[in-house]
């Protein structure tokens, strides 16, 4: 399936309403743009895990970050995520995302053996070229299929 | 309004949300505005070939429902750290209670702070998310 991908990750207010939505968010803030400026708000900001939606800008070399670590992507799990926030993210902004290093380590797991831990660090720069969010994202890679408890 | 939360907040002060009776549907909606396409999340034909039950829902649903506590509590803008890590997945038909309970208070640079410890937990008492995030007034 053909993906195009604009530069950059624009930050829309269409689009933080319909994550705003999705994970059941009601605050006017996120909703409405008179909201936002009568809070003093320069626009909409978007909700703290917004970011995720930088998957549908993500082109190819992304997905190949985690493929080039040589993980059995059977077997990679989500283990979690770690955000700072320099300052909120609003409607309007441009970022870009810049890949740091990536850590790894062994651990033993409480389940399907051997895990392997790594670490991916990432930044997201506006389009002044200042850091506005600093992301950890954790993957693990267990030894074989995990089951639930 | 929420700038006020700030100097009435205490050490174990708690703001909880219940979302009842997960859907399919919801999953849906959030592989559509978050951009996570696996079919394990949408696709019964796939989950049951890949020898689960049922799809479930994505980590970043319940930890972005999560992030609800710390900006309906502390405002929009308020979010300085937010970290969360998966434990445990989310199926249709979950009871889920979103939880902060305020770990500490303090003062950086002339601006008071909040630590708040959080956990997504199921019907069953299973702690799908746990994370910890840290507030702080902002503005423009």
């Amino acid at each position: 399936m053909a993906k195009i991908n604009p530069p950059g990750f624009p930050i829309e207010r269409g689009k933080i309403h319909e994550f705003a939505n999705s994970i059941e968010d009601d605050n006017p803030l996120f909703h409405d743009l008179e909201a936002a400026k009568t809070a003093g708000l320069p626009s909409v900001p978007a909700p703290p895990t917004f970011t995720a939606t930088a998957a549908h800008f993500s082109g190819p070399e992304e997905g190949s970050a985690i493929q080039s670590l040589g993980l059995d992507l059977r077997f990679v799990l989500h283990g979690g995520q770690e955000l700072e926030y320099v300052r909120p993210v609003f409607a309007g902004d441009v970022l870009t995302s810049r890949q740091g290093e990536t850590k790894s380590f062994v651990k033993e797991g409480r389940r399907g053996g051997k895990m392997k831990i790594f670490e991916m660090h990432s930044e997201f720069v506006d389009q002044n070229g200042e850091v506005v969010i600093k992301m950890v994202n954790t993957v693990l890679q267990t030894g074989g299929v995990v089951k639930d408890d | 309004m929420t700038d006020n939360v700030f100097n009435s907040i205490s050490e174990g002060d708690e703001y909880s949300f219940v979302v009842e009776n997960f859907n399919r549907t919801q999953f849906v909606k959030y592989a559509g505005a978050g951009g996570d396409f696996n079919p394990i999340h949408h696709d019964q034909t796939f989950a049951e070939a890949a020898g689960l039950p049922t799809v479930f829902g994505m980590g970043m649903l319940t930890s972005g429902m999560l992030g609800r506590v710390l900006t309906d509590w502390f405002g929009a803008t308020s979010v300085k750290k937010y970290g969360f890590r998966f434990k445990q997945r989310l199926w249709p038909g979950d009871v889920v209670t979103f939880k902060g309970v305020v770990a500490k208070v303090y003062d950086e640079s002339g601006t008071k702070h909040v630590d708040v410890n959080l956990s997504a937990v199921n019907q069953n008492g299973d702690v799908l998310v746990e994370g910890t995030g840290t507030c702080r007034p902002w503005s423009a």
